[in-house]
């Protein structure tokens, strides 16, 4: 019978009960909302974060130690990077520049009057802060009393923070230290890696005078600032050479090897690698929400199924009488089947926005550019539809074999 | 009987059990020809085996023994698909309860039998709406079941029964639901319809409806007990 004739007797017949059609198409809406939802988050969080280290930071190469090995977010801050280790990573072929960072303990940040506590300060040699993050001033110098913040932190104040202004910073011990704020930085963009993607408000100070962590250096033999972190800017054309040359030192006479616990790693990784490290991670979140997902489908079918076993008891009148007057089986099983599709259907395109919606929430909430998954969205309708029509089967079965004597005399 | 080349309905020792724990017979041994344009009515008594008689030569439902020939197809040996296909296009039902889809409007209740058989939207509606005029519902194509009186609802039928041409037309007690007077008016489109050449067989259990016919099949406890020729019947 022709598609179109089965599509209106399915309307009307979907339109005669709207609530409990609504109600049924609910677990759909759930299962391709969610499925919506994180996809587009997790295409938003990947278009944003690869994007980042792809367009900036291709050529850095982080190192640091973990102590459960596998997970590059798991991160010991122990100042373990020794001078003497920095020397001897700048000696490696392909280094171009070694860039050491720790971490500046301070009671709180003052401008004018307005006071923040527990503010980060990283220290930071001046080298580290280029053109290409800076958004106004200029980078500060060892030994020079001054600082440089991010765009965040200069926002943090209700009156903007700009160059050539002056912050006080309360330290540990009470004492207060006075600088000038000599530049500005975009958060986005720069060498720091995965601690930028929080877009915390941030203080860069020179690592001379502010950072005093020391330690004796096993190497050397005498003591000398060592830090938890390093990032190293590599020639693009040798990553791969001089990552492992990198790891191979780390791995052997290093310092930091040394003062390290045994069951701590060291370990060199390209901004390349954490793209993939950050891809799995979406990939691994994905998967699981999918499968939340099919649960959500699984009931959603089992809702269309019932509903559509109770629409053909109901209906068996009207199969009599459309047998009665000629249809087959199979046409009658096709009016059954299309309104499953068709819930399946109104489900998921009711699905689609609702996650959409929720998606773009969450990317707000996150701080990320929103970014579609046309491909998801695709797939989802397919779903929706698959859905219906697989709760349907059954149903549209037991309608096709009604017998037409006793549909007629049926009520 | 008359001769096989102008009838329309051979139905020839059939017999009908329905097993209900026990079995009724509701059908034992029925043979009945029915001319090409002749008018026939059923009559018999509430359970005699008049529906199932109509039942079995509409293909609705098939006999336990026996053969039923309808415009030269076996519909007694037919498969389910082949009697979907009888029920579409070789025979027009008209029942008591009018049995119109509840949410399909007039024209599109109709054109029922015409989607089966394959028929374009657009040659539907033409013919169904021509249909109505016929019946006298012109004015009511695009009205809803619900919204028709019951004379009304039994037109619709009778045009949806007319819609593909059918060989036959089987009406089960038509105006069992309507009053005395829409009744007669049914009866006479029946008349209207025989005269113009149509083929019908009508079941009732009420003399003054069956004596429209030319012919009357008493029908009891499942046989046909005799045969009445209507003496100025209807022409
Ligand atoms: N589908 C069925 N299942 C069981 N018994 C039936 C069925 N249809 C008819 N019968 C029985 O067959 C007999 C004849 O029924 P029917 O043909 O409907 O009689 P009528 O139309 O003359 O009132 C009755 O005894 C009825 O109970
Ligand atoms: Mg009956």
């Amino acid at each position: 019978m022709d598609t179109g004739e089965s599509v209106r007797i399915t309307l009307r017949s979907i339109r005669a009960h709207k609530l409990r059609s609504a109600l049924t198409v609910v677990g759909v809406v759930i299962g391709i909302a969610s499925v919506i939802t994180f996809a587009t988050f997790g295409a938003s969080v990947e278009a944003e974060i690869v994007g980042d280290i792809e367009t900036s930071n291709a050529g850095n190469i982080y190192v640091f130690g973990t102590p459960s090995g596998d997970d590059d977010f798991d991160r010991t801050l122990q100042p373990v990077f020794t001078e003497y280790d920095i020397q001897q990573l700048e000696g490696i072929t392909g280094v171009q520049a070694v860039l050491p960072r720790g971490t500046v303990q301070t009671q709180s940040v003052r401008h004018g009057d307005q006071t923040l506590a527990r503010q980060q300060v990283t220290a930071i040699r001046p080298a580290s802060i280029n053109d290409g993050v800076l958004v106004d001033g200029r980078s500060f110098e060892t030994d020079e009393e001054a600082v440089v913040v991010n765009e965040r932190m200069a926002r943090s104040f209700s009156e903007n923070l700009t160059t050539g202004e002056r912050l006080t910073m309360t330290m540990p011990d009470g004492g207060e230290r006075n600088v000038t704020v000599v530049g500005v930085v975009n958060g986005t963009r720069g060498e720091v890696p995965v601690s930028e993607f929080a877009r915390q408000p941030r203080v860069y100070v020179p690592i001379d005078p502010f950072y005093d962590s020391v330690v004796e250096s096993p190497s050397a033999g005498v003591r000398q600032r060592a830090y938890p972190q390093v990032t190293l800017v590599v020639d693009p054309r040798a990553i791969p050479e001089t990552q492992s040359a990198i790891q191979t030192y780390l791995s052997g006479n290093s310092d930091a090897r040394s003062l390290s616990a045994d069951d701590t790693e060291l370990v060199a990784r390209s901004g390349n690698d954490f793209v993939e490290e950050i891809s799995d991670v979406i990939e691994r979140i994905t998967r699981f929400v999918t499968g939340i997902a099919v649960i959500a489908l699984v009931v959603g079918a089992i809702g269309i199924a019932n509903v559509m076993l109770v629409s053909v008891t109901e209906r068996t009148r009207e199969i009599g009488i459309m047998k009665a007057v000629g249809a087959r089986n199979r046409d009658v099983m096709q009016v059954f089947l299309v309104e499953a599709a068709l819930l399946g259907t109104i489900g998921s395109l009711l699905g689609v926005p609702l996650g959409l919606l929720v998606g773009y929430g969450a990317t707000r909430y996150a701080e990320v550019t929103f970014s579609l998954a046309p491909l998801w969205m695709a797939l989802a309708v397919a779903v929706g539809v698959l859905v219906g029509v697989v709760a349907g089967l059954y149903p549209a079965w037991r309608a096709a074999r009604v017998d037409p004597i006793d549909a007629l005399r049926h009520e | 009987m008359s001769e096989s080349a102008n009838t329309t309905v051979r139905v020839e020792g059939v017999s009908k059990q329905y097993d209900l724990g026990g079995t009724v017979t509701a059908l034992d041994d029925v043979s009945l020809d029915l001319s090409a344009g002749s008018y026939t009515a059923v009559m018999g008594p509430s359970g005699s085996g008049k529906s199932t008689l109509l039942n079995l030569i509409g293909g609705l439902d098939t006999p336990s023994s026996g053969q039923v020939v309808v415009n030269g197809q076996d519909v007694s040996a037919a498969s389910e698909a082949e009697r979907a296909d009888i029920r579409g296009t070789e025979v027009g039902f008209v029942f008591q309860t009018f049995n119109l889809m509840p949410r399909l409007s007039a024209v599109e209740n109709v054109a029922l039998p015409l989607v089966f058989d394959g028929w374009d939207r657009a040659r539907r509606r033409e013919r169904s709406v021509s249909l109505l005029s016929e019946v006298g519902l012109a004015d009511r194509t695009d009205h809803v079941p619900s919204e028709l009186s019951g004379g009304q609802r039994q037109r619709v039928a009778i045009a949806r029964a007319l819609s593909t041409d059918p060989a036959l037309i089987l009406a089960d007690e038509p105006t069992g639901n309507v009053d005395t007077d829409t009744g007669a008016q049914i009866l006479d489109l029946f008349d209207d319809l025989h005269a113009a050449g149509n083929t019908f067989l009508l079941v009732t259990h009420e003399r003054h409806v069956a004596e429209r016919a030319e012919r009357i099949v008493h029908v009891e406890d499942g046989h046909i007990q005799s045969v009445e020729d209507v003496s100025g019947g209807q022409d």
